[in-house]
């Protein structure tokens, strides 16, 4: 368990969010795409705070944050989900070309 | 060893259930599989001592999975997966996309130099992180929290059905979009709206 | 960690847990004669479980159009494991904990925010419309009760400086949480109800819409189905009975004993909820688990942690 299979391993789940929030068309798969790639980014901040920084707790508060991060994007992304679909009836990207509305 | 052998066990389980996710059929065991995942997440991250941490991650994506699959079912055209489907755009470019990030960022982990400094064992990280979140790290907190809360009045306010004059569903619209009925005088229905006014 | 000291513990809970719904089951139907007027016949309620769960498991198992089979037949299989983790954070006897953990209220936690993906699992499976209504219902409560649930055990963990279940139960020594924090119970094993959808919170299951999200599940996956429902009520009892009425800490008896008096002093009362009190609409749940048990439990917490500085001083 060391960093470099730690961080392989979270570079592979990003790389997975990555292909999934550019190629997915619905908004929701998007959105799944993005809380990949921040579960990778978690993964590799608490890699990094348990063997490079030595137990500090400031890793595990940069930690806190990515996990505040998710859940105001998660939050945010499903409203904004609604509100689009309410106005434009769009639940797929390929719907919506403007920005106005 | 054993600590190896389940590390490389989850890390190949949250990997799987990543790439699972997009391509389930059935849109509940997509949002299933990135809980999958989550978990397998958290689980490790209890292996590197972190259990407040990895617990903590377990018990949010619970709920934020199981909120995703309502979303799925309502926002999706085939939330159970009856007929087989794939919604992809650029797939290529997506694909060429994630790899070369994950080739970048595991360059970045395989040859960049860290400096080595193991968590020393016998602390306890849940204690030393608390004293940090009300010590130092004070302001750090109570920005995180006012953003949440942003985060919660906004998300109500932009999905609210109640609009400020009324419910979405009773054709809530400003006052000034009304005009006086066509007969005017002392009718007691008063104003018609301009868009799409009662019959 | 060694292999021994595993099977031990799984053995322990696997055991604490088979009695614990055994027990449940029996003081359930006594009740539900006694509610009745029938004659109780205890001696008979011993074997009615045993009977009933017999004869559910050899009935033909029947199926849906279409169903989720591999999520129909995980969900019953989760809810029992999750709560044979949150039995298993639970301390027996000073020293007999299977689950050692520095923080052993967040993995009960942990285990008991899951139980919603249990439980909207065994709903949306079958394909069918009643049992998801009740899939639904039971997101929209397990969101409501999830929240005071935490607030009330961390205001709980406060006096014991330690998310840890032992050191709480040993910071009760001079005075049970029950006394100290007189709101943390009531709200507990509210919150606890509704973890259990059991009693007036059986919204996921209720008559109205003639059994919910266990409408469609027959046979074996329905015995374990309600062996694990009654598994989390002792779980949350066991809970309850370490964190607030002061675990195995008594004179006389041993320490398990007292820990099993006290979660059966803790059982008796949610059982009975289901005999003496209606279900609730899920539209008042929602609104009272909101706009009352949550600040009720933030006073809690504020409470508990004046108490704690006015100590520490």
């Amino acid at each position: 368990m060391t960093l470099q299979a730690l961080v392989f391993v979270a570079a592979a789940i990003f790389g997975i969010g990555v292909y999934g929030a550019l190629s997915q068309q619905s908004f929701v798969m998007i959105m799944m795409g993005l809380e990949l790639m921040l579960n990778g980014t978690i993964l590799a901040g608490g890699a990094m705070w348990a063997l490079t920084t030595g137990g500090s707790p400031k890793g595990q508060m940069l930690v806190v944050v990515l996990m505040t991060v998710m859940a105001v994007e998660a939050a945010m992304g499903f409203a904004l989900v609604i509100g689009i679909y309410r106005v434009r009836k769009a639940d797929i990207t390929e719907k919506i070309k403007r920005l106005k509305g | 060893m054993i600590l190896n052998i389940t590390f490389w066990a989850f890390s190949a389980l949250a990997v799987f259930s990543g790439w699972r996710v997009f391509r389930a059929d059935s849109m509940v065991r997509a949002a299933y599989w990135l809980l999958v995942s989550f978990a397998a997440v958290g689980i490790i991250l209890v292996l590197l001592k972190a259990e407040f941490l990895g617990l903590i991650l377990i018990l949010m994506m619970g709920g934020e999975m199981t909120i995703m699959a309502v979303f799925m079912v309502a926002f999706m055209m085939n939330p159970a997966g009856l007929n087989p489907m794939t919604m992809v755009h650029r797939h290529r470019i997506a694909i060429v996309a994630g790899v070369v990030s994950f080739l970048a960022i595991a360059a970045l982990g395989l040859f960049a130099r860290f400096p080595v400094a193991r968590a020393p064992v016998g602390v306890d990280p849940t204690r030393r992180l608390g004293v940090e979140l009300l010590g130092d790290s004070m302001l750090v907190f109570q920005s995180a929290g006012v953003t949440l809360l942003a985060a919660m009045i906004a998300a109500i306010a932009i999905s609210s059905a109640r609009g400020r004059y009324g419910d979405a569903d009773e054709g809530s619209v400003e006052p000034t979009q009304l005009v006086p009925a066509a007969d005017a005088g002392e009718t007691a229905e008063g104003t018609q709206p301009i868009v799409g006014g009662r019959q | 960690m060694n292999a021994l000291g595993v099977v031990i513990a799984v053995v322990t809970v696997a055991f604490v847990a088979a009695a614990g719904v055994y027990v449940t089951a029996w003081i359930d139907l006594v009740l539900a004669r006694a509610v009745a007027g029938l004659e109780m016949r205890p001696l008979d309620a011993l074997i009615a479980p045993l009977r009933w769960a017999a004869a559910t498991a050899l009935k033909a198992r029947s199926t849906t159009e279409r169903p989720d089979a591999e999520a129909w037949a995980l969900a019953p299989a989760l809810l029992a494991a999750l709560a044979a983790v949150g039995l298993a954070a639970v301390p027996l006897a000073p020293g007999l904990l299977a689950a050692d953990v520095a923080n052993g209220i967040v993995l009960f936690g942990a285990a008991m925010a899951l139980v919603v993906v249990a439980v909207f699992l065994q709903g949306w499976s079958p394909n069918s419309p009643l049992p998801m209504i009740g899939g639904y219902r039971f997101i929209a409560q397990g969101l409501s009760y999830e929240i005071p649930l935490a607030v009330v055990l961390i205001a709980a963990a406060l006096p014991a400086r330690s998310l840890a279940i032992a050191p709480i139960v040993t910071s009760q020594e001079h005075l049970w949480n029950v006394v100290r924090q007189p709101l943390g119970l009531p709200l507990y094993l509210m919150a606890g109800l509704g973890l259990a959808f059991w009693g007036p919170l059986a919204l996921p299951e209720g008559q109205d819409l003639a059994g919910g999200s266990s409408l469609e599940t027959s046979g074996v996956s329905l015995v374990l189905w309600r062996a694990a429902q009654l598994l989390v009520l002792v779980a949350v009892a066991a809970m309850g009975a370490a964190v607030f009425l002061g675990g195995w800490l008594g004179p006389l008896l041993p320490g398990a004993a007292w820990m099993i008096l006290k979660t059966v002093f803790l059982l008796v009362p949610l059982i009975a909820t289901r005999h003496f009190v209606a279900r609730v609409p899920t539209e008042r749940y929602v609104i009272v688990s909101w706009a009352i048990l949550i600040p009720l439990s933030l006073l809690d917490v504020f409470a508990a942690g004046i108490q704690a500085l006015v100590a520490a001083r």
